[in-house]
């Protein structure tokens, strides 16, 4: 059951609470279920007055009551009970199932809603759910939970890595697809611990999400916190270990076979005298660990929760780890019959120690400090040291570190200190009239130290130091007015919101120090001449209106309304404002007399909805002209100026316009629940930072935001819950959630954008494509058909200059040109996944419970350059080579061992599809006999499994890829780079113990 | 009355922000408030934006280069796999050619940038009105000078071009077609003139330009358009003012690549100058890596990338006596301790190449400490002209005119020079050159062999300073360079790479194409022949 939706009830009823009990007593007893486990947060009210109470984790109640009251028991899922209160002092209620009530209630944007009443699309996501096994972040627990989002590790299994969420497909190509985050109201919030959660909802459709107006159209996630419950206080303690490995390894060659390799390419090459397992070197055994402790309770009129979270991860490639300490409370405070005050405290440090990967290779000579990518391309006939002490080069190719040097003796450590505060005060004017007003407060102060010795070959060594700090203030006010009407049921929410943020950065960077021992602790210490410092500050303003109308009408239809009106300092002098407006019905088909008193059908809704949501995630001041500085390195020491970029007096939102059609069906008493939506989003004036300008125009950032075209996601998205086997010993539910999402760009004004994803010294070969008409993101280069087997070039083929042998590869002559050049470069893949799916099951017997998690993607294709790079020749390479095209075996699809030009072709696209068993743990909660003579509450231990089965085709590392190149994940690019896979960090293995101790 | 306590309340909490959404950028130099309190000094940081632009790596360090070295006859490849290097050496270059546009590592935008902030610094400067007109025109002059500089590279390689200046409506030129090239030089040739007119004889710095460097450059612009008067006035006029310009052949060739001796030189004439400090690729020196020998050891500083080799060829049909052939090649690397002929550079590292390497930007960026990174922070000078080529301009143009007098002595300055010997190195140490017959005086050649052999002396003088594309297309010479007979006409097989078979076509390679990026933009720019 949902824990939240009893906490709002609770809440509600707390409002009404007569503060003072008459001649009565106190009556405590227990509420169960059929199978003697306690429902907490039960409703215990006395029938006909508005004096109750709910009850705590234990299903204990305590309340006071007179002779003669009628005790009504009540909770989400349980069909209600009345008792008759004739003197007992004690007094234990079971409450039975009800599956055809469907009273939960759920989390919207400034408010909340029956479940039953909801006209948009929203997944809720419980909290059970998030936790069913233990993870570093929230974020990652949303995998697969939700039909339609998707989530997905900037970079693999990396200690602290950024989790990109997406729902319903990338809305945007150049600003962040990303949702807008909002926790317990604060917009735009931090993620808490997935331990700290009540429940999530991920708000889909527009009709759900206009309300958030121009922050919309990536979709809203909502979290709720956990809050203090009236009754004991209760203390609760989870600590959770695990082991983690590397899910997978890479064949690479060993010492023997790389040099019988390197002689295939040049026979002189001579083998060094190592052999060194490059991963070995750079891989571990990680390891998590993870303890929360919290204590939560409340009276009559003050409810508290506060929670202390600690987790640390120790990452699977060598010095790389994680560390992160959080702090909650809540505190809600009912002062008057009328007045509710309440505070939300949050405050967190997380300490990243990163290792490099998914470099691009741009900074560095010819390979950049990708550790991962360094230890797959690194001659294993090389030792860490040569014989005077100096870290080895590499023996072919271009002049790369050793993954070692990179891997040890950089350090880029980040500290990141969060602490977010929300003051709120509910005031009911009138019975069914209340105004609300919060005000929140939140910072950011992030460091990050870098620091590289300047014990490196290739380059020089330097230490630098920088800080960002956001500030975020927040307020918002809004009336709520209830009103019945006959049988209508009319809500009416109008409001004014006012977001400020600013960012201050400062950064200091030296280089040739006096001791490498200072790592970036005195940067005093290093040349004069090498200094540099930057410092910047930026600001932006939001200031909003918006307004909801809900109706119902006799519990059959439904009419949602709303509209937000939003201006935002990002943008230019003419656009500042917009509107955003939704609209959505509703019709409980079930409630009509010819279906309320089907056996079969137990529930049935229609839902349409259709709004407009926008995008406004880029940076300040991108619609005005603006100067560069560029550091004074000639001659010259004055700081020089010149042209940065031009002016755009008309850079506007990105609008997204949302259809939106679903189907509840409950089936033989909600046994069976099912919900269809099938949506359509047009997003048009894509912002995009492109060149729209010639380069001749001089400016030094030729690359500005622009209003660019229009795309279209459109997709299915399908939620089963069955409740198989309900019996008292055994239970088995499943949940099941798919989703396809296809795109396709609608216009592009100024035609196809082609670019490039692969790391640097790739040479900025194009890899992905945007064209109208297409999906977004497509592979885009040569067209591989085989083999050249000498003789007669086959029909429409040609071979790429300056290769002309037999086992030279061929590519289709797209141009016909007889030549092998960017004339033949075509679409070759598709990164976009036909669908992606989630398939739970859990299973109970007795004091057993197993839960099993598949979560997957099927037909999105990886363009793998990890083995565009070690088949190019002039690198370590993986066995397969050994299978190329040679005099001797010409029935080959690989060309000949060769040193190649790092070719973006077909060849190296792969099915990226892959079932994964995602998690499996198997938890005791132990007898409540046996706990209760301990002590304790509740007692229960867990092992879990995660990525340990992963079943696809795809021959790299892992088919959740998440390479981005230069842009990072976290920014635009992350929409339009999809599938690339090259250098992240390795997909983790782990295997976890948990234990959960409640007093 | 207990209500309006907490109303009070209630208002406290509700701040109520109202904003007009207007942005101030405090960070961003935005140009109204760039613009807002107008002085020299406010001209001066553009100057010193189009003077920072000519020490990134987009241009004379990194990828401008690579094409002018890669398409000459001096220059071929070493051990690269990059496309887009390949096809300026075997004259395969297409319109999306990745060292001229289209990407981040790519020189087009960076030598409009050069222009771009030159002409701010024009526009700003010449709306000054309450300063000294001299002082004024100095600094405006040195931004002419970069916007002429710049502009007299792209019409040599490009043609007719977009062509900007201070007058120039962006709108307008975003869809403006090609300005013909004749009418490029008229603008090169006002803006040299402008310069010469207002720049003092002598500088603090030769990276800034004098009079002399204007000058210097109005006779290669005449030489170029085979204006052989003009050129020949031009040179006359600053061998005549050498004392005044302060001007001099520098003794020992070697010093003319010693980071420290050349910073004292009187024959540079306008440089350069990397300080060893450096922003990422802004201030970085590439040329040292990219013409540096793999593994070696002679300078320590990590050795080089062995990209930039030249053909075996250039380096075989070298006089040995020439003291400049000493100067210009590591014919030996020192590879662990050990001294290796050019013949086994790859016997160390298989990524070197087995022939004679550059050895001008090593030698020179090894005279400073901390070179470490291939020598990317040196503190090296890129020569983009020094007196002795002022000497072979004014020789070759008064060859063409006749004055073979003064042609004669001209030259012949240069080449005694080279006679005279000096230091320079080998074998990983200094060495001294002795003096020696070659190269011989110009004496009593006719017309087209003194024309002949003073384009070949330019080739060995001035060998890997970026000048010899530019003589074979201002003098046609591709058919015979890169002929049969040619400097890369045989296919190296030493270590597997060097020059491909090349498939130069007069009618389309003394052009590089129009980037295919820029017509994208504006369908108004017309494309080379041929591409």
């Amino acid at each position: 059951m949902n824990l939240q939706t009893k906490l709002v009830l609770m809440m509600v009823l707390l409002l009404n609470i007569s503060l003072f009990a008459q001649d009565g007593y106190t009556l405590t007893g227990t509420v169960t279920d059929e199978t003697s486990m306690p429902v907490p947060g039960a409703n215990v009210v006395i029938q006909n007055t508005t004096t109750g109470t709910s009850t705590d984790f234990d299903g204990n109640f305590s309340i006071t009551v007179s002779n003669g009251d009628v005790l009504e028991f009540s909770s989400i899922g349980y069909a209600s009970k009345a008792v008759n209160i004739t003197g007992q002092q004690t007094l234990n209620v079971v409450l039975a199932e009800d599956a055809s009530q469907l009273e939960e209630v759920v989390v919207v944007g400034y408010g909340s809603q029956k479940k039953s009443d909801i006209t948009g699309a929203v997944s809720s996501v419980k909290s059970e759910e998030l936790n069913a096994f233990p993870l570093a972040s929230a974020e990652q627990a949303l995998q697969g939970r939700a039909a339609g989002v998707v989530v997905q590790s900037n970079n693999g299994g990396e200690p602290g890595a950024p989790i990109a969420i997406r729902v319903r497909g990338n809305t945007s190509i150049g600003a962040s697809s990303g949702p807008l985050v909002v926790v317990d109201g604060f917009v735009g919030a931090t993620m808490p611990q997935p331990n700290d959660i009540e429940s999530i909802e991920v708000l889909k459709d527009a009709s759900a999400t206009a309300i958030y107006g121009s922050r919309g159209s990536g979709g809203v996630v909502l979290v709720t916190t956990k809050k203090g419950r009236t009754g004991k206080i209760s203390v609760e303690v989870n600590t959770a270990y695990s082991v983690q490995s590397t899910a997978n390894r890479l064949d690479l060659l060993n010492a023997d076979e790389f040099a019988r390799y390197q002689q295939i390419i040049n026979p002189a090459y001579e083998q060094g005298t190592a052999n060194t397992d490059w991963q070995d070197v750079i891989y571990k055994t990680g390891s998590t660990a993870n303890h929360q402790f919290s204590f939560s309770g409340g009276s009559e009129n003050i409810n508290f929760y506060a929670s202390a979270n600690y987790f640390k991860q120790e990452g699977i490639v060598t010095n790389s780890d994680f560390e992160k300490t959080t702090f909650l409370s809540n505190i809600d405070a009912q002062v008057t019959d009328k007045l509710k005050l309440g505070m939300n405290l949050f405050g967190s440090r997380d300490t990243k120690n990163g290792v490099l990967t998914q470099s691009t290779g741009e900074t560095a000579n010819g390979g950049g400090d990708d550790v991962i990518s360094l230890a797959f391309r690194f001659a294993p006939d090389r030792g860490i040291y040569d014989e005077d002490g100096n870290f080895t080069q590499n023996s072919v190719g271009d002049g790369v570190e050793n993954p070692w040097a990179v891997a040890n003796e950089l350090v880029n450590e980040t500290k990141v200190d969060r602490y977010r505060t929300n003051l709120y005060a509910n005031y009911d004017i009138l019975d069914n009239l209340a105004f609300k007003t919060t005000f929140g407060y939140s910072t950011l102060n992030e460091t990050v130290g870098s620091f590289k010795p300047q014990t490196f070959e290739l380059s020089t060594g330097f230490a630098s130091l920088a800080n960002r700090r956001t500030t975020n203030l927040l307020s918002e006010n809004y009336l709520t007015y209830n009103a019945e009407i006959g049988k209508g049921n009319l809500t009416l929410l109008g409001g004014y919101s006012y977001q400020k943020t600013n960012t201050i950065r400062f950064s200091a960077l030296t280089q040739e120090l006096l001791s490498d021992d200072f790592l970036f602790y005195n940067l005093a210490a290093g040349e004069v001449q090498t200094r540099r410092v930057t410092s910047s500050f930026s600001e932006s303003e939001i200031q909003s209106q918006f307004g909801r109308l809900n109706y119902e009408y006799d519990d059959k239809y439904l009419l949602t309304a709303t509209v937000r009106r939003d201006g935002a300092s990002n943008f230019a002098e003419n656009e500042k404002y917009a509107i955003f407006p939704s609209g959505a019905i509703g019709w409980k088909v079930s409630n009509e007399d010819f279906l309320k008193n089907s056996e079969t059908i137990s529930n049935l809704k229609l839902r349409a909805s259709y709004g407009v949501t926008g995008n406004q995630a880029i940076s300040p001041y991108q619609s005005l002209a603006e100067l560069a500085v560029t550091p004074a390195t000639a001659i010259e020491t004055a700081p020089s100026v010149s042209v940065a970029q031009e002016a755009n007096p008309d850079l506007k939102w990105e609008s997204s316009y949302q259809t939106n059609i679903g189907v509840d069906l409950g089936l033989l008493s909600n046994k069976i629940s099912l919900s269809l939506d099938y949506y359509n989003i047009d997003t048009k004036d894509l912002l995009l930072e492109t060149a729209t300008s010639p380069a001749y125009s001089g400016a030094v950032d030729l690359e500005v935001f622009s209003n660019v075209g229009e795309i279209n996601n459109k997709g299915f998205e399908v939620t089963l819950s069955t409740r198989n086997i309900s019996k008292e010993n055994f239970s088995w539910t499943t949940d099941f959630n798919i989703a396809t999402n296809k795109n396709e760009v609608i216009a592009l004004n100024n035609g196809d954008i082609i670019d490039s994803a692969a790391p640097g010294y790739f040479s900025g070969k194009d890899t992905y494509i945007l064209r109208e008409g297409e999906a977004i993101g497509l592979f885009w280069g040569l067209d591989y058909q085989g083999v050249y087997q000498g003789g007669d070039l086959p029909a429409g083929t040609a071979l790429k200059g300056g290769f002309s042998e037999a086992g030279d590869p061929l590519f289709r002559d797209v141009d016909d040109s007889g030549e092998i050049d960017t004339g033949d470069q075509t679409i070759m893949g598709d990164p976009n996944p036909d669908f992606t799916f989630g398939f739970t099951n859990n299973f109970r017997y007795k004091n057993l419970d197993l839960n099993i998690f598949f979560q997957g993607s099927q037909g999105g294709e990886i363009l793998n350059l990890t083995n565009v790079q070690l088949f190019n020749g002039d690198s370590n390479t993986i066995s397969e080579a050994f299978n190329a095209w040679s005099p001797t075996n010409t029935n080959s699809n690989i060309p000949s061992n060769k040193i190649r030009d790092r070719e973006i072709s077909s060849r190296f696209v792969e099915d990226g599809s892959y079932i994964r068993l995602k998690n499996i743990a198997l938890g005791y909660t132990f007898p409540i006999d046996i706990v209760e003579k301990l002590g304790m509450d509740n007692l229960r231990i867990s092992v879990s499994a995660q990525n340990l089965l992963t079943f696809t085709n795809y021959s790299g590392l892992d088919p959740e890829v998440s390479y981005f190149g230069s842009g990072g994940g976290s920014t635009g690019s992350g929409n339009v780079v999809q599938g690339h896979d090259f250098g992240n960090y390795p997909t983790v293995r782990s295997v976890n113990f948990a234990l959960n101790l409640k007093f | 009355m207990k209500t309006y306590k907490y109303l009070f309340l209630l208002i406290g909490l509700t701040i109520v922000g109202c904003s007009d959404l207007e942005e101030d950028p405090i960070t961003e130099l935005s140009p109204d408030s760039y613009f807002s309190a107008l002085s020299l000094t406010e001209v001066e940081g553009f100057v010193a934006g189009s003077y920072a632009h000519m020490v990134h790596r987009n241009f004379m360090s990194r990828e401008m280069t690579q094409a002018l070295m890669f398409r000459s006859d001096m220059m071929a490849i070493g051990r690269t796999g990059a496309q887009e290097r390949i096809d300026h050496d075997n004259f395969t270059v297409q319109a999306d050619n990745g060292l001229i546009a289209g990407g981040s590592n790519v020189y087009w935008p960076k030598v409009y940038q050069i222009i771009g902030a030159a002409n701010e610094a024009i526009k700003s400067g010449l709306s000054l009105t309450d300063v000294d007109e001299a002082e004024r025109n100095e600094v405006i002059a040195r931004a002419r000078f970069a916007r002429a500089f710049a502009y007299f590279h792209l019409v040599r390689q490009f043609g007719d071009i977009p062509y900007l200046d201070d007058t120039t409506i962006l709108s307008e030129a975003a869809v403006a077609e090609r300005t013909p090239a004749a009418t490029v030089y008229e603008n090169i040739i006002a803006d040299f003139e402008f310069a010469k007119a207002n720049l003092p004889n002598t500088q603090s710095s030769r990276a800034i330009p004098a009079k002399s460097a204007a000058s210097a450059y109005l006779a290669l612009v005449y030489l170029t358009l085979e204006e052989w008067q003009n050129s020949y006035d031009e040179a006359k006029e600053i061998i005549n003012n050498e004392g005044t310009y302060n001007l001099g052949l520098e003794p020992n060739f070697q010093d003319l690549y010693d980071a420290i001796k050349i910073d004292q030189s009187l024959e540079p004439i306008f440089v350069l100058d990397f300080t060893g400090v450096s922003d990422g690729d802004q201030g970085r020196d590439y040329q040292v890596a990219f013409t540096g020998i793999r593994s070696d050891d002679q300078y320590d500083m990590g050795g080089g990338w062995s990209v930039e080799v030249p053909a075996l060829k250039v380096f075989t049909s070298w006089d040995d006596l020439d003291y400049r052939k000493a100067v210009t090649f590591d014919a030996t690397a020192v590879q662990g301790d050990a001294v290796v002929p050019y013949t086994n550079f790859t016997d160390a590292d298989g990524r070197a190449v087995n022939r004679p390497h550059v050895g001008k930007y090593t030698r020179m960026a090894s005279k400073l400490p901390q070179q470490d990174g291939n020598g990317r922070s040196s503190h090296s000078n890129y020569m983009m002209m020094r007196y002795a080529e002022v000497l072979m301009i004014g020789a070759e143009a008064a060859n063409e005119l006749g004055q073979s007098s003064d042609a004669e002595m001209w030259v012949n300055r240069v080449m005694e020079r080279s006679r005279a010997g000096g230091v320079s190195w080998a074998n990983g140490a200094e060495v001294t050159i002795a003096p020696s017959a070659v190269p011989a005086d110009f004496s009593g050649l006719s017309q087209d062999d003194f024309r002949t052999r003073i384009l070949d002396e330019r080739r060995l003088e001035f060998a890997y300073e970026m000048k010899r594309w530019y003589d074979i297309a201002r003098r046609k010479l591709g058919n015979d360079v890169f002929g049969a007979d040619g400097l890369e006409s045989e296919v190296s097989t030493e270590s597997g790479v060097g020059p491909g078979p090349k498939s130069f076509d007069p009618a389309k390679d003394y052009l590089f194409p129009i980037p295919q990026s820029e017509i994208i933009i504006n369908p108004n720019l017309t494309q080379n022949p041929g591409y």
